[in-house]
């Protein structure tokens, strides 16, 4: 399909829904489906309100060594997506084309062209993204701020900084440690199976493991092997969507409880995928975004980091992480490094 | 002030401790399932063995069982080893989904001189608590709603009715959905008989049938009910390739993978599919009966009465609702 098409179909698409959801949505009682939020009626900011000065200046003292270690995958052709998802770019090098140089010093240039779903590689899940019914953090009633080019609230662009520290938890050393680690065939290094679920006892585990108290603040990041699988790809893409290590409801609710800013893991949804109830669709995405402004950051490559950890018995770093101004976007694909 | 202090600690020390180990207290479950093997369908439904293992395994997680998996295999002799297993183990409840009658009563004899509790699937155990699909009301609520659509959409005509599928299979699941499928229709249609076209279960004679029947009714609007989703599917391409879409319509019974997907996997039921001639299918929740059958378990090891007979709750599953019902997460 050529690119035209390709973003006529999207906005076609993207249009049909909106009528759609302008008619199906528009009576939900908001104030009854979603928490308020701690940081006032008119807040878009969410948990990143947590981040203070002190609390940045505090995670600075992670900076020891200056060490830098990636956490994102590079976003390239073969990585796995769901069903239509596609991040493409073209490149633009008309001035590569002899004779088409500018002035006498032969200058050219290049640039590019994205034809991207937002949520692809490591990526952030902004507020725009979850919702129950129509109604999304803070009591939002976002059938009254669609449009066809975007959200007209809790779009990325209202988010603060997320200069804070981060904190690495080693589910699977957790789960190895505690002789009930049942890894899965496809994973080339020890990771949890899809499907096993993350309780606040294990998450207290990881924790312990490193003797880490997590802070008001902090940015919470999950290691279950399972990103082994998003760098086996395309091999592996199948297995990688199919199902996933990840939080339970209560864990899920525990982390909350401690004021985190985001919960990151190296799967595609951080939750554990099947649910604990078949019935409820990604119950920690509602729980997380929805109902308490916390980021949640997908497909985060934890390996380098985990393994950092291990080796110097240190869990915790300074998060460096910036999201694009893209205003009334839902999410986007971040980097994300730990500086130690 | 004290004294008060004193006493309530007291009672906390005698207290907790026994607290704790009820809320700890874990139990060991066997779970004999009807047939593992690959391709064959329990119940005729379309669902698998290891789909109904798999809900087991899934359901379990945040439950005080650790479970011990058997596959009966269809086979009565496999499935009395397997008790046999089960009691030797020391289990503390039996989960028992075997067709043998007479397998089953002797289960039930064993497991009771062993003083293991049982639960049976499907088909009674005597003296056992049973977990079963109801296949009567599933095969109304198939019928009624052929019926409403009719009155609906073709209230100046009296349509055809027809069942499809394996309706020569004598078991008391299919018998009690064709009867429940022809009371369903027939109370919104009084004068309609659905007639039985014989697939023998198998979806491309269905597809054949069919046409063979539309063939015999060029100037009627056809009501057709099938016995599973396959059938249903092979009715839908039987009706499109006679050119009858505007003039046919399919409820089914099931609700497999083979008539539904996700967000991303597209099939027959989908919220993108509103005009579909596949009306619906009636939910049997094979694949959750494990989220359906352990809190029974659970509730029996608690010491708890349970009902003698515990029954799914069936509905349409259409365009409408089918993501609600079954909430994809083929997306993030």
């Amino acid at each position: 399909m050529k690119p035209t098409s390709i973003v006529a179909s999207i906005a076609l698409s993207a249009f049909a829904l909106l009528c759609s959801l302008g008619v199906a949505l528009a009576q939900a009682d908001c104030k009854s489906l979603v928490k308020a939020s701690p940081f006032g009626p008119d807040d878009q900011v969410g948990a990143t309100n947590r981040i203070t000065p002190a609390v940045t200046k505090a995670a600075a003292a992670e900076i020891q060594t200056g060490a830098v270690v990636s956490m994102a995958y590079n976003l390239v052709d073969g990585v796995p997506l769901f069903g239509t998802r596609f991040t493409k770019t073209v490149l633009t090098a008309v001035a590569l084309v002899p004779g088409a140089e500018f002035g006498k010093n032969k200058l050219t240039y290049m640039e590019d062209t994205y034809l991207s779903q937002s949520h692809v590689g490591t990526h952030i899940d902004g507020m725009g993204h979850i919702g129950v019914q129509d109604c999304y953090y803070n009591q939002t009633p976002m059938g009254k701020f669609v449009t066809q080019n975007g959200i007209k609230k809790l779009g990325l662009e209202n988010l603060k900084s997320f200069a804070t520290r981060g904190v690495i938890l080693d589910m699977v050393k957790v789960f190895q440690d505690a002789g009930k680690l049942k890894t899965n065939p496809a994973c080339r290094t020890p990771c949890l199976d899809g499907g096993t679920v993350i309780t606040e006892a294990d998450i207290q585990a990881a924790l312990k493991m490193y003797n880490v108290t997590l802070r008001e603040g902090d940015a919470v990041f999950l290691h279950t092997g399972w990103g082994d699988l998003f760098n086996q790809f395309p091999a592996q893409n199948a297995n990688y969507n199919k199902a996933e290590a990840g939080l339970g409801k209560a864990a899920a609710q525990w982390l909350a409880d401690q004021k985190v800013v985001l919960v990151g893991a190296d799967n595609w949804a951080v939750e554990v995928i099947p649910g604990e109830d078949a019935q409820e669709a990604f119950p920690v995405h509602a729980l997380l975004l929805t109902n308490n402004g916390i980021h949640i950051i997908e497909n985060v490559r934890t390996d380098l980091i985990a393994a950092e950890a291990a080796s110097s018995k240190r869990a915790t770093f300074f998060l460096s992480m910036t999201v694009p101004k893209a205003a009334g976007t839902t999410g986007t694909f971040v980097n994300i490094e730990a500086i130690r | 002030m004290k004294r008060r202090h004193f006493l309530l600690g007291t009672l906390a020390l005698v207290v907790s401790p026994r607290a704790t180990s009820a809320e700890t207290r874990r139990f060991r479950v066997a779970f004999a399932n009807l047939n593992e093997e690959p391709g064959t369908w329990i119940e005729g439904l379309g669902f698998t063995g290891a789909e109904i293992r798999r809900s087991f395994e899934l359901a379990s997680r945040g439950l005080p069982l650790d479970l011990i998996y058997y596959d009966n295999a269809g086979d009565a002799e496999k499935a009395l080893a397997n008790a046999a297993d089960a009691v030797s183990r020391g289990v503390d409840l039996l989960i028992e989904y075997n067709s043998d009658a007479a397998a089953n009563a002797e289960i039930g004899r064993r497991l009771k001189t062993a003083g293991i509790p049982v639960l049976a699937i499907s088909y009674p155990i005597p003296g056992a608590p049973l977990y079963t699909a109801d296949h009567l009301a599933a095969g109304r609520i198939a019928g009624k709603a052929l019926g409403q659509f009719a009155k609906e959409n073709w209230s100046e005509q009296t349509p055809v009715a027809a069942i499809l599928g394996d309706v020569a299979d004598p078991s008391p699941s299919v018998t009690a959905r064709i009867q429940g499928m022809t009371e369903g229709l027939r109370q919104e249609l009084p004068n309609v008989s659905p007639i039985r076209l014989d697939s023998a279960g198998h979806p491309v004679r269905a597809e054949g049938v069919l046409a063979k029947f539309l063939g015999t009714q060029t100037r009627r609007k056809v009501l057709v009910a099938t016995l599973d989703d396959a059938s249903a599917l092979a009715a839908k391409s039987a009706i499109e390739t006679a050119a009858r879409t505007s003039d046919c319509v399919i409820v089914s019974q099931g609700v497999s993978r083979s008539i539904h997907g996700g967000a991303s996997e597209k099939k027959e039921i989908d919220p993108a599919n509103r005009g579909s001639i596949v009306l619906g299918s009636v939910a049997y929740y094979l694949d959750r009966y494990g989220y359906e059958v352990l809190p029974i378990a659970l509730r029996m090891l608690q010491g708890e009465q349970v009902p003698e007979r515990t029954m799914t709750n069936h509905i349409l599953i259409s365009a409408k609702n089918v993501f609600v019902e079954y909430p994809p997460y083929d997306m993030n």
